[in-house]
């Protein structure tokens, strides 16, 4: 009889956060159709690596922001994870996000130990309010600091300067989908291999500098140039 | 997110074959895997990034294949593979058998095999990772994703074996997977080599054992933040054993640490003092560590000390070294057991159970592991089930002496009974049953 004592290895929670731009300029060319259509192409995925990974608790929430900001999805074990459409229309109030984000990340409601968090900003435009006291906001929580952050710039308009204030690293850059076979294809690279390296990484190789204070994958392929400004 | 060879898409095998693509399997840091079909032989295929498709890789699988596996376990490189249509290249290995469960399956609980099929597979791994650094090769990134296992029977296989290594020779650049990393190498001051690798090989048995990092206690307990800066603090700047027997600034916490203060007590002082020396002397000083030979007999003892509780049934560890009048109660019902019967073999001693067999190297040291064919079994009376005995299943004839000094030829199929006293000489080896 195959009796032994004790539990699963012990883990921490990891807590990946989507902050999607929900504005207006959204739903122009199906972007926020897409977008839709990419988390839910990337979720099995991120079911598979979370399911292959022992050392984590992955907990996933979605932000919303457009004429203010409000929870999408409250946080969710990932086996549970559904995904509701979003809908775009309004301003662009990233800042106003930004600082939902900054209060989760607080201790508490966020526990003392944990993974590194890791927050995906979309943006297809310009922030309509005071992003930069959002971000401070952000920063000044301990955990916000810690955060693994990429954002991803959805077409031409997304203003990659603010994104890249956000990301707080000059070697890591915004993440371009210019149509939404890149969009998916960085929505699934953030949600396995950025998942994946921010809770237990995977094998390390000498001499490759580190971008954050969790190393990140190498980038996927970038996208066909003969592609850009295709779709929208 | 298989991106780099579309499923139908035909490679061609070095030796001039054409190779299907039949599903994907996974990918990993350095390429993907696929499901093939070489000439109606199944296989895997790892196709690499094409920024990890370096000559340097081509040149270290050219060696492995040249080489060949160490020995079984190893899903080994068979020969290399190219494509047209698609750049870089690849190689083909034989497929992982689908009952094989992976280590995330035993850290998750997903898979419940019993100590006896753990203590085989660990003395399995240091057996696999003493053939490999026999050969003068290491394997550098030791860790879950790596080693699967049979939860029926222990048996291993060594998958990804593309970063094996002549020893000291190439510099691939994979430094290892961060917990089963030496804490040399995560300080930056060694290269991954066959020391290196005993390093890793003790995480991942005492993982095996413990479900639990024998680093991760007070000191990760008092981490917040999990990452990379505090991972290189734990596991390579300030390093300390659990359970070090001189400094108690690391033990477990209880809420946090519970399955390695669950597991540690259960096992015999003699497998928790090699841990110890693996965790202690061996974390700062290399040549300290505890090699495979030596797990794979600690580990093979292991499985010849456990007992089954005769009223719940969970297995227990006889520790040889405990005294026999020291009352001893089963971990899981916490009812009193009475020594069991022992086969003792020179040094070593076997617990008899019902379902205990002896194996070539329990009856020969020379011989080499392998659980393959028994030479003896315990098993009932064919006419009086409550009468145990020992079955000769070897081609000799065994010869025993009664306690009362009577002998009697045991031929191949007999058996004798149970009994303390009973001395057995097995050829070269005599053993004596005793309570």
């Amino acid at each position: 009889m195959a009796i032994r004592p004790g539990g699963e290895l012990a883990t921490r929670p990891l807590h990946f956060i989507w902050i999607a731009d929900c504005s207006g300029s959204m739903s122009t060319d199906g972007k926020i159709q897409a977008l839709n259509n990419a988390i839910r192409e990337a979720l099995p995925l991120m079911r598979s690596v979370a399911d292959d990974n022992p050392n984590a608790e992955v907990l996933v929430r979605a932000l919303r922001f457009s004429g203010g900001a409000e929870w999408h999805v409250k946080p969710t074990p990932i086996g549970e994870f559904k995904w509701t459409d979003l809908r775009a229309h309004g301003q662009t109030d990233l800042g106003y996000a930004l600082n939902m984000v900054a209060e989760e990340l607080r201790i508490p409601p966020m526990s003392e130990r944990a993974l590194p968090p890791v927050l995906v900003l979309i943006s297809d435009g310009q922030p309509s309010d005071d992003y930069i006291g959002g971000l401070e906001a952000l920063m000044h929580e301990p955990w916000g600091k810690k955060a693994v952050r990429i954002a991803i710039a959805i077409g031409e308009d997304a203003d990659t300067d603010v994104l890249q204030q956000f990301i707080g690293h000059p070697d890591l850059k915004p993440l371009q989908a210019n149509n939404p076979e890149a969009l998916v294809r960085h929505i699934k690279w953030v949600s396995t291999a950025v998942l994946k390296s921010a809770s237990s990484p995977a094998s390390q190789a000498a001499g490759v500098p580190l971008l954050t204070h969790m190393p990140l994958p190498a980038l996927p392929p970038a996208s066909d140039p003969t592609l850009v400004d295709d779709v929208w | 997110m298989h991106q780099l060879l579309p499923l139908g898409t035909t490679v061609q095998s070095a030796s001039g074959h054409p190779c299907t693509v039949e599903t994907f399997l996974g990918g990993g840091g350095q390429g993907e895997v696929y499901r093939a079909n070489l000439v109606d032989r199944v296989l895997a295929l790892k196709w690499y990034f094409p920024e990890q498709a370096t000559p340097a890789q081509r040149n270290n699988l050219e060696v492995l294949i040249r080489k060949g596996p160490p020995s079984a376990p190893f899903l080994w490189p068979l020969e290399l593979a190219a494509a047209d249509d698609f750049p870089g290249f690849g190689y083909l290995m034989p497929l992982r058998e689908p009952h094989y469960k992976g280590l995330v399956d035993l850290m998750k609980r997903r898979t419940e095999p019993t100590f006896r099929a753990l203590a085989t597979a660990g003395m399995q791994l240091a057996q696999a990772f003493l053939d490999l650094h026999t050969q003068g090769l290491c394997y550098r990134d030791i860790s879950f994703g790596n080693v699967f296992f049979d939860p029926e029977t222990g048996a291993i296989q060594v998958c990804d074996n593309d970063n094996v290594a002549i020893d000291r020779a190439v510099d691939s650049g994979v430094l290892g997977t961060p917990r089963f990393i030496a804490p040399e190498v995560v300080r930056g001051e060694a290269a991954p080599s066959t020391q290196t690798d005993l390093f890793s090989l003790s995480v991942l048995l005492f993982y095996l054992l413990h479900i639990h990092h024998p680093l991760e206690g007070r000191r990760e307990a008092e981490i917040k933040c999990f990452d990379l800066p505090a991972m290189n603090r734990l596991y390579g700047d300030e390093p300390l054993f659990i359970f070090d027997p001189h400094d108690e600034g690391n033990r477990p916490v209880p809420g946090l640490h519970d399955n390695a203060l669950a597991y540690w007590p259960l096992y015999p002082q003699s497998l928790r003092d090699l841990f110890t020396r693996a965790f202690t002397a061996g974390l700062h000083d290399p040549e300290e560590r505890v090699r495979e030979s030596e797990w794979r007999a600690a580990l093979g003892q292991l499985r010849d000390t456990i007992r089954h509780c005769e009223h719940c049934g969970a297995e227990n560890f006889h520790d040889v070294g405990r005294p026999a009048d020291e009352p001893f109660a089963c971990w899981h019902c916490d009812q009193g057991l009475a020594p069991p019967l022992r086969l003792r073999l020179g040094r070593e001693q076997v617990v008899l159970n019902r379902d205990t067999e002896l194996f070539p190297h329990h009856l020969d040291r020379l011989r080499r592991y392998d659980f393959g064919a028994p030479l003896a079994s315990v098993q009932p009376h064919p006419q009086h089930p409550q009468i145990w005995g020992l079955n000769n299943r070897s081609a000799t004839t065994w010869v025993i002496t009664t306690a009362e000094g009577t002998t009697r030829d045991v031929e191949p199929g007999r058996s004798l009974t149970l009994a303390a006293g009973v001395k057995i000489r097995f050829g070269n080896l005599e053993g004596e049953i005793h309570r």
